[in-house]
């Protein structure tokens, strides 16, 4: 059998031979079915634990002979095997158990049999170098007592004395009587082996000690790991239920978010642990073993030693005197003191002869290991019954509570956890720009917004921060934008409520844009390319058409493509195809003819046109608009006065928009062209009355004058004076809100801008006026309206200023004549008038029934009509205020009666009827009190 | 660029987004940038009902694409002012 790396045959033929010695009858046959075929390997099956301590135990580290050993009945081919197979030490050592307790009931009685079993063959055909030894052991086994070994007489060679004490021992099997010498030498062994027991003891106790200590070390070492195991199982296992929760609550961890803990690197770093440790336990191991290894070293050479000195001195004895008495009562103790001296002196490490020290030595680390595992159970067990609380009866309350406790902590731990994970979902992207890129990414939004002209990209939030400023009082302390030195700049828009928020910060933004843009434009000149645009588009494309953030517009009017004639409109080619375009051009070229001619137009020349249409009148308009914001830019960017060259430049520049803003205006187109006149059409819509004030700021007083001229002549064509009458009904209409509307407009734009002027008149302008305004058109219908009411007003009240400054004041002291002339005029607008004083009133007109309680609005709007009676009245002489009295005498009389009967819904309106009547009264030197009802 | 200026004048000030998906947000506009990306304060849908999710947002950033229109309160536009800046815009639009 290969499997100790022993000759099959050699160890058969041992066998054979052993039993065809016929001397098997004591045997126990059963000992060597280990070295058998039929060995089942039990041994090697078997699953022990703490083998860790087996070698030690067992002494399997290495090969000890125990040939010295006489008492042992161990087979000789045993101890061979033993010793040539020590890396079989540990199933060996299982094995050899069952018969080395067999060994002491086999001991004594078969003490003879062994050396004869030996044929001198076998011995030869033994390859072990220990084969010579079991013989000797056999042979000196039979001798009396082993002398000591540490014996001055050692002379003789190993195989005479084997052989020799092969004689001896076949020819002296009785006892017999001892001589002095013997007993002498008896004497003197018992002493040198009292001695050496007392050494063999000493060093005993200290390898036992020694190894108690190290067996102590181990377990402690064990426990150590086996707390740590546990510590890193629980670790682990709170880990992983960690890791459960997260990933219940974080099903897509950003990368960034999974914990390190969770990371294969840590399981890597258990691993690695783990794996210290089961170095650190090899090396352990290791170290025994060399200790062991050592110390069986120490031990065969000491056995070595001892075998020789045995083998020298009893052969001595045995050639000088008789065969010892064995049996003998002092022999017998001798030997079994012997034997259980061996036994003991036995290193622990040979392990084949286990004595009850060394089997309580192998009990012992089993046996703490076993404790202490039993104890860890025990805690266990404790700690979990005090976690579960749940064996201990009394416990009951304690548990409750501790449940209770433990619910609720797991509560607010669920809960706590949520939030932090949902936190920790929220700010998974925290972070993920740093501040300079926020940075970087707003300078490019800025410089994005980097213009030539701010101001003018800017222009809705300037001027309507600058209105807003203005509007609260405050100074335009510092236009909203940012200037560059390269001229470009960006609109801030309104100041922010906050006031200057972070100076500092915009500052800085400013530094950072002018360097961008200084760099874009510096790149652009190396390149010579549109490098400026190299971050066009870099977050994103602001719009599809080529303006920034501009809608789309729905209306795609081509402005690009300027007309050649002011009058026709650039657009009637894109915007109507009508039929009608060939025969407006002809008329138009007619007039163009015309307005080349001069705009004195007499009227032979005249050629009369339709009137414009709402179409042309629009297009007119925007094109006055855009002319109009020309010249309002342009008298932003006014030079100063200093720089001549570029102040004439200017000048030149405003004269001829300012020109072309009159053309435009229509105002020199003859009276009669058409019906209504071309201007009155462009006053039509609300726009074209809104746009006048604006445009007339930049006209001078003469062409002033003409169009002041030109509205008073053509005033019934206004569309404000055709369509009164529409607001006399009350019907709640959108022709009514419109009308209204324009009436609104007129009076806010149209008369203001005439207002200064006609203030500024002459006595003998107003005269013109108020004369053109009677022969060409209907007085009557005229005053009816508010804008006529407010005109004549105007001019009333003008005359009045006039006459009440004495002369020094006035530009031009008013000739008598142009008094007698303003007179004539007066009368003359008295006599229209006369009979419809009454219809003046709108309430008269319209009487609106007012529930009482109600605050009538009549009042207001009768205000005008009483401002200009009364006005009426200052100029009117004694016979025209008999006719104004006679005419108004029962509307007085119905307010002062209602007034001071009650019939009024509030104080308000009593006083607003009591100001309008004493109004007109005061001004014919009466007062509502002195009426008698 | 006007829109973006005159949103510029209109910051602070209340103003109701209509998005393209029907969603009606009134807020308080904090800012708005030239790609006119809004971003509103203290929102409020007008259906509640029909968006219960909006309830709980009290701020927004609207990317500017996705706006129909914005409301703006009237008396906070100058509606002249406005027109003339329409027409420089137009003509400077002409220009190009």
């Amino acid at each position: 059998m290969s499997f100790f790396g022993l000759q099959q045959t050699d160890l058969e033929q041992d066998k054979r031979k052993f039993l065809e010695s016929g001397l098997h009858e004591s045997e126990d046959v059963a000992v060597y079915t280990w070295g058998e075929d039929s060995y089942d390997g039990l041994g090697d099956a078997l699953q022990e634990g703490g083998d860790e301590l087996n070698d030690e135990t067992f002494g399997g580290s290495g090969a000890v002979g125990k040939d010295f050993d006489f008492s042992n009945p161990a087979l000789p081919e045993d101890k061979r095997v033993s010793h040539d197979a020590p890396q079989v030490k540990r199933e060996q050592s299982v094995d050899k158990e069952p018969h080395q307790h067999q060994q002491p009931s086999s001991l004594r009685p078969s003490q003879p049999s062994r050396s004869t079993a030996h044929s001198l063959e076998a011995i030869w055909d033994d390859k072990s170098p220990f084969s010579v030894l079991p013989r000797m052991n056999s042979t000196s086994r039979a001798s009396p007592a082993p002398s000591a070994k540490f014996s001055p007489f050692a002379s003789e060679t190993f195989s005479n004395a084997g052989q020799q004490s092969v004689l001896h021992k076949s020819n002296q099997p009785q006892p017999r009587v001892r001589t002095l010498q013997e007993i002498e030498a008896e004497m003197l062994q018992q002493r040198s082996a009292a001695q050496r027991q007392q050494e063999v003891l000493l060093q005993q106790r200290h390898h036992e000690e020694e190894h108690i200590r190290l067996a102590q070390e181990q377990e402690l070492q064990r426990q150590q790991r086996i707390y740590q195991q546990e510590q890193q199982q629980l670790q682990i296992h709170r880990l992983l239920q960690q890791q459960r929760e997260q990933q219940q609550h974080m099903r897509t961890p950003p990368p960034r978010m999974l914990p390190v803990s969770q990371s294969p690197r840590f399981l890597e770093h258990q691993r690695q642990i783990l794996l210290l440790q089961q170095q650190q336990e090899q090396q352990q191991q290791q170290r025994l073993q060399e200790l062991q290894e050592q110390l069986r070293f120490e031990e065969i050479e000491r056995q070595m030693v001892a075998q020789m000195t045995l083998q020298q001195n009893p052969n001595q004895y045995a050639s000088r005197r008789a065969v010892p008495n064995l049996t003998s009562p002092e022999n017998q103790v001798l030997q079994h003191q012997q034997l259980q001296r061996r036994q003991r002196s036995q290193s622990p490490v040979t392990g084949s002869n286990i004595t009850p020290i060394q089997d309580n030595m192998s009990y012992l680390p089993q046996n703490i290991q076993l404790q202490q595992r039993l104890l860890s159970e025990m805690t266990q067990a404790e700690y979990m019954r005090d976690i579960q609380g749940a064996s201990q009866a009394e416990q009951e309350a304690l548990r409750a509570e501790a449940m209770r406790k433990i619910v609720e902590a797991e509560k607010m731990e669920e809960k706590r956890r949520r939030k932090a994970a949902k936190i920790a979902h929220m700010a998974r992207y925290n972070d993920l720009m740093t501040q300079s890129d926020k940075d970087f990414i707003t300078r490019i939004q800025v410089s994005q917004l980097v213009t030539q002209d701010p101001y003018a990209d800017d222009f809705y939030a300037q001027v309507y921060g600058a209105i807003l400023r203005s509007r609260m009082g405050l100074q335009s302390q510092d236009e909203r934008v940012i200037k560059f030195g390269s001229g470009g700049g960006i609109g801030l828009g309104l100041a922010q409520k906050g006031g200057n928020r972070r100076p500092n910060a915009m500052q800085r933004m400013e530094q950072q844009v002018e360097r961008i843009v200084s760099n874009a434009r510096k790149r652009e000149e190396e390149k010579g390319l549109h490098s400026l645009h190299s971050l066009q588009g870099a977050l994103g494309k602001t719009s599809g058409r080529s303006y920034k953030a501009a809608p789309r517009q729905l209306l795609q009017v081509d402005a690009s493509n300027p007309s050649a004639s002011p009058t026709i409109s650039p657009a009637h080619a894109h915007i109507s195809k009508s039929s009608n375009i060939n025969e407006s051009a002809a008329k138009e070229a007619a007039k163009l003819g015309r307005e080349a001619l001069g705009t004195a137009a007499d009227t032979d020349n005249l050629v009369r046109k339709e009137p414009l249409t709402q179409r042309e009148v629009l297009i007119i308009l925007e094109r006055l608009y855009d002319i109009v914001l020309r010249v309002e830019q342009l008298r932003r960017d006014q030079p100063l006065p200093e720089d001549d060259e570029s102040s004439r430049e200017w000048q030149k520049e405003y004269d001829s928009l300012v020109d072309e803003l009159w053309v435009e205006l229509r105002v020199m187109v003859p009276l009669e062209t058409s019906h209504p006149h071309p201007f009155i059409s462009l006053l039509t819509p609300t726009k074209g009355k809104k746009i006048l004030p604006r445009l007339t700021r930049h006209l001078s007083s003469e062409r002033m004058l003409t169009l002041l001229t030109l509205l008073v002549a053509c005033f019934s064509q206004l569309d404000v004076i055709r369509q009164a009458s529409v607001l006399d009904s009350n019907e709640d209409s959108r022709e009514h809100a419109d009308v209204e509307r324009q009436t609104q407009a007129f009076l806010g734009s149209v008369m203001q801008s005439i207002l200064p002027h006609v203030s500024n008149a002459s006595l003998r302008l107003v005269t013109g006026l108020l004369g053109l305004l009677l022969d060409r058109s209907n007085i009557a219908a005229i005053a009816q309206s508010k804008p006529g009411l407010a005109l004549l007003t105007l001019f009333l009240s003008r005359v009045e200023v006039i006459k009440q400054t004495s002369g020094s004041e006035l530009a031009e002291i008013p000739s008598s004549e142009e008094q007698l002339q303003w007179q004539t005029m007066f009368d003359h607008l008295f006599e229209l008038l006369a009979p419809y004083f009454i219809y003046l009133f709108p309430s008269t007109r319209a009487p609106i029934v007012v529930p009482p309680g109600h605050s009538n609005p009549a009042d207001i709007a009768d205000q005008p009509v009483w401002q200009f009676l009364a006005a009426l009245a200052l100029h009117a002489v004694i016979e025209q205020h008999q006719v104004l009295v006679t005419s108004l005498r029962e509307k007085v009389l119905d307010i002062i009666l209602s007034v001071n009967k009650g019939w009024v819904a509030s104080e308000e309106e009593r006083q607003t009827k009591l100001a309008n009547v004493n109004l007109f009264l005061h001004a014919l030197g009466l007062d509502s009190s002195q009426v008698a009802l | 660029m006007l829109i973006f200026s005159v949103f510029k004048t209109l910051t602070d000030q209340q103003v109701t987004v209509e998005l393209k998906n029907d969603l009606s947000i009134t807020g308080v506009l904090k800012s708005v940038d030239q790609f006119l990306n809004i971003r509103l304060d203290n929102i409020k849908v007008s259906d509640e009902a029909r968006h219960p999710h909006m309830m709980a947002v009290k701020n927004c950033f609207i990317r500017g694409s996705v706006v129909r229109y914005v409301q703006l309160p009237a008396e906070h536009v100058d509606t002249q002012l406005l027109e003339d800046a329409t027409r420089r815009e137009a003509v400077s639009q002409a220009k190009r």
